[in-house]
């Protein structure tokens, strides 16, 4: 029998149940295959005039007579993918002090308390960092304010933000703020500032009251919830709805209750969640048999709450899943999501990077939390005695670099979901003691995996309305919209 | 505790050398070192596992199970010979079409003044 004369391109695959074959291509376009057909290809005795032939063709997993073509193709949106190293530095975190008027079961951090002022940002470690922040090349730069809790450092907040405006008028760069805060000690000065300069803000609600006040806890004993719900309207009055998002952090308490949390969100007026696992850091690590939950428990719930938000929508109550939508986004855009955990190379200290209060700078927050522990390992350099090449060009960067690319990494060099994942190589160490890690016992990887496996489940199932929401999600655009958009296009 | 019997009939590429301890034997004609360290790797996490050489042509893939298997042990061996089979095609694609991965790379991380050089021929 004569062979078809075609070339395959590069692409990744992954058997799946009733003889079906997942196949994903460099640039991260995927195609649902018979088993047969996948051997066909193989063999190359795919019959060139065959549907699968042509899909196959049309999404750069094979090429006849324009290989030249159908490379630059793939290359050019793997070009697209990989933009995030053309914005190289872009996320800078300021910890202004390691004070915080909480102490959060699960916090990172391990935060100070009230009075140990000693552990606030000064103005002379302040300037050299937004000097230092202001070296990256990358032609957009966002400051985030963090602790502790950054309200108790105001006048530093303030300082760095004239000063970092100050040098923009030279340096004229896209420059964003956005203070991370639990909202508790918010003043009408306070919302004055944020107002007038267009700071964003970011905050953290776990759920109602009950849960939120289990596990956020103040010092003074009082309920963290109401006050911090009295400031969110105060600042909501006056900044406008869309100026204040939250983070969710979901430990063992919330878990099963994850259709209240999202309720309670969208009482509160928020369009999104973002279902963060917990991580295993700090006092979380220390807690974990009170807080922590297998992968699996994490994963049956999200896809629980995930068809749950589908329903909302499909109500007509708008309201993402914020790691679903980054991840569609993945599967069916070309574009890059600069999410600095689910990068390769990661976005550990290439992407974004964290400036402790007392002037040492770190790759992650997590691996600040690690150095806070006696772990330095992860220390770039000093604000005061090393400039942006010795901090951003020395060996760890390099070494987190080389080591935490996904393409050539055991274990996910031949994975089918390589184009869609990241590496995250401080959790790798902190899990292993090396940075390359061990997939097939990391949770990171199966966590991961599983939820991929969803989502792929959910796309070869094609059910229009589960779709339509998807795209409503990627677009950022109202459902209506996107059916009408579908309606107008099928319509003679 | 497994039917070595009934898996020896079955499968007879799956081996119960000793207690715990499993062997899978595979001819090295139709796999090549790296597909079967590959695979292997993805175990590692559930078994102990040593690759070893056998008689002519054969390499030796030895199984104990780090802690009780929630999962049969036929399946799990089973799962690990399709896997060694799927890391076998990517390498046989690698060196078929390899170059054309290498070339995507090349092309996409290079100067965009090389692109246009390049595509004004």
């Amino acid at each position: 029998m004569m062979r078809n004369e075609y070339s395959i391109l590069p692409f990744t695959f992954k058997r799946l149940p009733h003889r079906k074959m997942l196949m994903v291509n460099q640039s991260g376009e995927f195609i649902f295959v018979s088993s047969n057909d996948f051997n066909d290809l193989l063999n190359n005795d795919l019959s060139a005039g065959s549907p699968t032939y042509f899909e196959l063709k049309g999404k750069h997993f094979l090429a006849d007579t324009d290989l030249d073509i159908a490379q630059e193709m793939v290359a050019t949106q793997l070009r697209s993918r990989k933009s995030f190293l053309r914005h190289f530095s872009s996320l800078h975190m300021i910890v202004v002090t390691a004070r915080c008027n909480f102490i959060c079961d699960y916090c990172h951090a391990s935060s100070a308390a009230l009075e140990q002022q000693r552990v606030d940002m000064n103005w002379k470690v302040a300037k050299k960092t937004v000097d230092l922040i202001f070296s990256s090349p990358s032609p957009v730069l966002k400051i985030e304010f963090q602790g502790g809790e950054p309200l108790l450092n105001w006048p530093i907040i303030k300082e760095i933000f004239h000063y970092g405006t100050f040098l923009n008028r030279f340096a004229k760069r896209q420059l964003e703020f956005v203070i991370c805060t639990n909202l508790t000690l918010l003043t009408e000065e306070m919302i004055d500032f944020i107002k007038e300069h267009k700071i964003a803000i970011s905050t953290s609600l776990d759920g109602p009251k009950l849960i939120q006040d289990l596990h956020r806890k103040t010092r003074e004993g009082y309920s963290g919830y109401d006050v911090f719900h009295s400031n969110l309207q105060r600042l909501r009055e006056r900044i406008g709805h869309d100026g204040a998002s939250a983070l969710l952090t979901i430990t063992k308490t919330n878990l099963s209750k994850l259709q209240e949390v999202i309720d309670h969100y969208v009482e509160l007026g928020f369009d999104g969640v973002f279902l963060r696992a917990l991580n295993p850091y700090g006092f979380a690590r220390q807690n974990m048999e009170q807080l922590g939950y297998s992968v699996e428990a994490f994963v049956s719930e999200y896809k629980n709450i995930l068809q749950y938000l589908i329903e909302l929508n499909l109500q007509g109550i708008p309201f993402a899943e914020y790691y679903t939508t980054l991840l569609l986004q993945r599967i069916f855009t070309p574009f890059s999501t600069g999410f600095v955990d689910l990068q390769s190379p990661s976005g550990a200290a290439i992407s974004g990077v964290i400036y402790d209060y007392n002037g040492e700078v770190y790759p992650t927050d997590e691996a600040r939390m690690l150095a806070r522990t006696g772990d330095k390992h992860f220390r770039m350099g000093h604000v005061l005695r090393n400039n942006y090449e010795e901090v951003f060009g020395g060996s760890l960067v390099k070494e987190l670099v080389k080591k935490s690319c996904i393409e050539v990494l055991p274990g996910c060099a031949s994975c089918v979901y390589q184009a869609y994942c990241g590496v995250d190589p401080i959790r790798n160490y902190v899990e292993t003691k090396d940075i390359v890690g061990h997939r097939p016992s990391s949770d990171f990887c199966k966590k991961n995996t599983m939820i991929l496996d969803h989502l792929f489940q959910l796309i070869d199932e094609n059910d229009p309305d589960v779709i339509d929401v998807f795209w409503s999600w990627i677009t950022r655009r109202p459902l209506e919209e996107i059916r009408h958009d579908k309606f107008s296009r099928n319509s003679p | 505790m497994i039917n070595i019997e009934k898996i020896q009939n079955r499968q007879p590429f799956i081996t119960e050398t000793e207690a715990g301890v499993f062997l899978v034997k595979l001819k090295k004609e139709f796999y090549e070192q790296e597909a079967v360290m590959q695979a292997s790797y993805k175990f590692t996490n559930t078994c102990f596992i040593k690759i070893d050489a056998m008689e002519e042509g054969y390499v030796g893939i030895w199984f104990k199970a780090k802690l009780e298997l929630h999962v049969d042990p036929e399946l799990l061996l089973c799962e690990f010979c399709n896997e060694v089979l799927d890391q076998q095609v990517r390498l046989d694609l690698e060196k078929r079409y390899g170059t054309i991965r290498d070339s995507i790379y090349q092309f996409a991380f290079a100067p965009i003044k090389d692109r246009i050089e390049d595509l004004d021929g």
